[in-house]
């Protein structure tokens, strides 16, 4: 507990840490001055534009490119003959191939690419290639692909299982036997869309050493590179990311085939070439959140403890495989790190489908999870009599458990959280549901859930976790925070300015963040499992303490007194007794003077407590676990079954918050989108086409969908990231949908098992209760 | 064809095609790319501008409908270094995230405030509607442009 003190005691003498700033790249923003992806080009610049398949699943007999290639503007076609024709990917199974070579699996799969003068001559050509296919059977249904005879989309996968995931842990048989009661539940939740502002896309450059530059928005630029020099055949040090500003991705722009596409491109037309989708492109042949299908049994004893746990998940893949096996491993076991369920068996199967290959969103499974765990948690509330909330205090986890897969939980402030929520929402004092659904009339109804999320995840690559930074002082005196991870929009960089700026007692306005080059930018693991403010956070930290070492030394030196003496101050070094002080400006330029014009530059890198898994997927994966609770109160009209939320609560526990403003910004943000995937939105897929590929058919969220929201933080010490911050990207999407969900039920009195909760779905629910009420009258 | 547009107070003149959209011509041909497009069919309100100081999501008007009139753009919001009261209030609530919608955001909301300078967080949620974004869930831009029309107001 000697850390929890220090932490305290340090709080009260904090400037920027626990600051509500603005971030530091708003202004650009604002006035319309930053440069996204959309805004870039690069002097000779060509577009490009991909052929894809208009059919769901078949043979390719022909590709004829002749007529693109004549159309005036046309600088280069390609077709798989111009692929290194190896299968390559993100994940395993490894079954990317740049452009169909013999077969295509989905409508939209990438059969030939055009680059050409301009956009529009670059899709009138993609229209001019004419490709003759010989149809096969398709399948959709992921239980139909399980079955025996079903079509095949990878002979070397027959059973359409892309990947299969087993965990254990405890005799599930005992305690089963242990369980006074036994309950089971279905839930699904549907394929939703990232709906980023910014659509996907890339700049591409060939150069004469055989390798590219890549200009894209992507969560992971070091990481990637392994991925598309596997599919490029090139060596990864020839792969140069430069990571414009993000207008969005939420997970969608992890990796992407098109950076291969256009590298291609380019090489064929020595020129560099764009590609950049149009919303439709985006959401027809895009790579939404994949639909899974949750089966739990769960044995609770008459005190309400949890003692055993069966899980099955079936996760529609899509015909490729991009982030989804670890999102299908999230989706089975994570929750395992939320409540004791003692004994366990989870059996995961991510399966093959005629659809565009999904891949992960904010939430990464865990949010899906929790869906289908904390609608089934109140309902065992409501059936064994035990207050919902009282359950989840009784079976949760709490600081310093071990959870069964040997998750170390070092601090946790679930009962705070679901201590607060009650309080501060009303929740306690809730309405029992109606017997039976009105027949007309608005009624309100409230629901809480709780959720979690880990603060990094040991397996994104394999050889180590953890990160580095450097934190350099310029001649002017500015502070220059340099890392690995981007900033995907949600304020990282700001939140690295305030921790360095704390360490050095700088004004943390003043501090910038260098943009990354994976040319030029210390190595990142990348901005995922929400390890940013946590993992990079921390190694920004240990980096300004280094650099602080460094003036403390030199600024000693200088003015001739011991470093103990020296203090950092409102930027400067100063003399704590008195007689003497020097800027940081002044520093900087001495520091050159002395090594050759060297930048004073502090080195930082974070290892995080964090274990690859045994064989039995034992061991700690995260560097710190966060946890919340989320109150929505919804209004349903019981004639149309439409459902709006109209208050909403979220309570956080992300350790130390280092940015009030931020962080309540990400919770909104999440709310919202957990809102959107509960209520609203789906992507449509029929015969395997997406029916719903733009915003008027595809409707994301607006003003009037999302209530005012009250956030509040519960801080408890963690001792791993940055002055104790944890994550709070992930889980503040985490419990919304399930917490809608439950206020549902409070509302009308009937359960739902999937996601979005249309009107439609919820007026046949409300339909068929009134149905059988009226029958048994 | 020849077209003659008021640009943020300035003169413009220009060859162009009269079937492209105002924001393309904006964006490719002037090279004010602070416009952005995002959904292309008039529904996120990402592209909008001010024509004769109504918001129009430019993704959607033809460049020869603007022949004639005036247009702003955020690149006309704020002097120089300056910001317009609504600029600074988004920076300062933190209504900004990933800001690919704020532009277009920002420029439906000076219309609003144009006409309604008392304007409620009850007419912001009503009268931005059209304006979608991702990432912040609206509140702190309703927060925003409240406080953005206390100080137009105060500074009449």
């Amino acid at each position: 507990m000697a850390d929890a003190v220090a932490v305290t005691s340090q709080i009260r003498k904090r400037k920027s840490v626990g600051q509500p700033l603005p971030q530091i790249d708003s202004a650009e923003k604002v006035k319309g001055l930053t440069q996204y992806l959309q805004d870039l080009s690069v002097p000779g610049m060509l577009y490009g534009a991909i052929v894809r398949s208009a059919i769901p699943h078949g043979l390719i007999r022909e590709i004829d490119t002749s007529r693109a290639e004549r159309l005036s503007g046309v600088r280069a076609v390609i077709t798989a003959r111009d692929c290194p024709g190896v299968l390559f990917g993100p994940q395993e199974p490894q079954d990317w191939e740049i452009l169909c070579r013999n077969k295509v699996r989905y409508i939209g799969d990438e059969v030939a690419a055009v680059a050409a003068i301009s956009p529009d001559v670059a899709k009138e050509a993609a229209a001019l290639v004419r490709v003759e296919y010989q149809e096969l059977p398709a399948v959709y249904d992921p239980f139909e692909a399980l079955k025996p005879g079903a079509p095949v989309l990878w002979e070397q996968h027959p059973d359409n299982v892309a990947y299969r995931f087993h965990i254990e842990r405890g005799d599930l048989e005992a305690g089963f036997a242990r369980a006074d009661d036994v309950f089971e539940h279905d839930f699904y939740t549907g394929r939703f869309y990232h709906g980023q502002m910014e659509p996907m896309g890339c700049i591409v450059q060939y150069h004469a050493d055989g390798g590219y530059t890549i200009w894209t928005p992507t969560h992971l630029p070091f990481r990637s590179r392994m991925t598309y020099s596997k599919g490029l055949g090139v060596s990864m040090d020839k792969i140069r990311i430069v990571v414009p500003p993000f207008g969005g991705s939420f997970g969608m722009k992890y990796e992407l085939n098109i950076n291969c596409i256009a590298a291609l491109l380019s090489k064929k037309s020595r020129r560099p070439v764009k590609i950049f989708f149009e919303r439709e492109e985006d959401i027809g042949a895009g790579h939404p959140r994949m639909g899974l299908h949750f089966h739990y049994r769960l044995g609770v004893t008459r005190d309400g403890r949890f003692v055993a746990k069966e899980a099955r998940v079936v996760g529609t893949g899509g015909a490729r495989t991009f982030w989804t096996p670890p999102v299908l491993s999230t989706a089975c076991y994570r929750i395992d790190s939320l409540y004791h369920f003692q004994n366990v068996r989870t059996e995961g199967f991510l399966v093959y489908t005629n659809q565009s290959p999904a891949t992960c969103f904010r939430g990464f499974g865990n949010a899906e999870a929790l869906t289908a765990l904390e609608t089934f948690i109140d309902e065992i509330g409501e059936r064994t009599g035990i207050d919902p909330v009282e359950l989840r205090r009784m079976n949760g986890v709490k600081a310093g458990d071990v959870s069964l897969h040997g998750w170390r939980i070092a601090s946790c402030g679930l009962r705070e959280c679901l201590d607060r929520a009650e309080s501060v929402s009303g929740f306690r004092n809730r309405k029992p549901p109606p017997k039976i659904p009105p027949r007309r009339g608005v009624v309100r109804g409230i629901g809480l859930a709780a959720g979690h999320h880990i603060s990094g995840n040991r397996i994104i690559i394999n050889e180590y976790d953890g990160a580095s930074a450097q934190v350099r002082l310029g001649f002017d005196g500015q502070v220059a925070v340099i890392v690995g991870e981007p900033d995907i929009g949600q304020g990282m960089n700001t939140v690295f300015a305030q921790i360095a700026a704390e360490v050095l007692d700088v004004d943390p306005a003043s501090v910038r963040s260098l943009p990354i080059d994976t040319l030029v930018s210390p190595h990142g693991v990348g901005t995922l499992g929400s390890r940013g403010t946590t993992v990079a956070g921390r190694a920004v930290q240990l980096a300004a303490e280094d650099a602080r070492t460094k003036l403390v030394s030199l600024a000693a030196e200088l003015l001739g007194v011991p470093p103990q003496e020296i203090r950092l101050q409102s930027g400067s070094a100063v003399v704590a007794s008195g007689g003497g002080s020097l800027s940081m400006a002044e520093l900087g330029r001495e520091y050159a003077t002395r090594y050759g014009g060297a930048f004073l530059i502090g080195h930082g890198h974070f290892t995080p407590p964090t274990e690859i898994p045994d064989a039995t997927k034992y061991g700690n994966l995260s560097t710190s676990y966060v946890f919340g609770t989320h109150v929505a109160e919804v209004e349903v009209d019981t004639e149309t079954g439409a459902t709006r939320v109209v208050r909403y609560w979220a309570l956080h526990d992300s350790g130390t918050i280092i940015n009030p403003s931020t962080a309540t910004g990400q919770v909104h943000g999440g709310v919202a989108q957990g809102i959107a995937s509960a209520l609203l939105e789906e992507v449509l897929v029929k015969d395997g086409r997406v029916t719903n590929p733009n915003f008027l058919d595809y409707r994301i969220p607006g003003f009037q969908d999302i209530p005012e929201m009250y956030v509040e933080f519960v801080e408890t010490k963690d001792p791993y990231g940055p002055f104790g911050a944890k994550s709070i990207g992930e889980s503040s999407l985490n419990p919304t949908a399930a917490a809608v969900c439950n206020a549902i039920y409070n509302a009308v009195g009937v359960r739902v098992h999937q996601t979005p909760v249309t009107p439609e779905r919820l007026w046949k629910l409300l339909e068929t209760a009134r149905t059988e009420a009226r029958k048994k009258e | 064809m020849r077209i003659r547009i008021d640009l943020n107070g300035r003169e413009v003149e220009a060859d162009t095609v009269p079937h492209r959209s105002l924001a393309s011509f904006l964006r490719n041909e002037l090279g004010l790319t602070g416009t952005k497009l995002s959904c292309e069919v008039g529904e996120c309100g990402s592209c909008t501008v001010l024509l004769d100081g109504r918001p129009v999501t430019s993704c959607l008007v033809p460049v020869a409908q603007a022949d004639g009139r005036s247009v702003q753009t955020i690149e006309g919001l704020g002097i120089n270094t300056q910001m317009h009261p609504l600029q600074e209030a988004f920076v300062g609530q933190n209504a900004v995230q990933c800001g690919f919608c704020i532009p277009g955001m920002i420029m439906a909301a000076k219309a609003l405030l144009d006409r309604k300078p008392d304007a409620s967080s009850e007419d912001v949620r009503l009268i931005l509607s059209g304006n979608l974004c991702r990432c912040t869930g609206y509140q702190k831009i309703v927060e925003a442009v409240v406080i953005a029309a206390r100080e137009v107001q105060r500074n009449g």
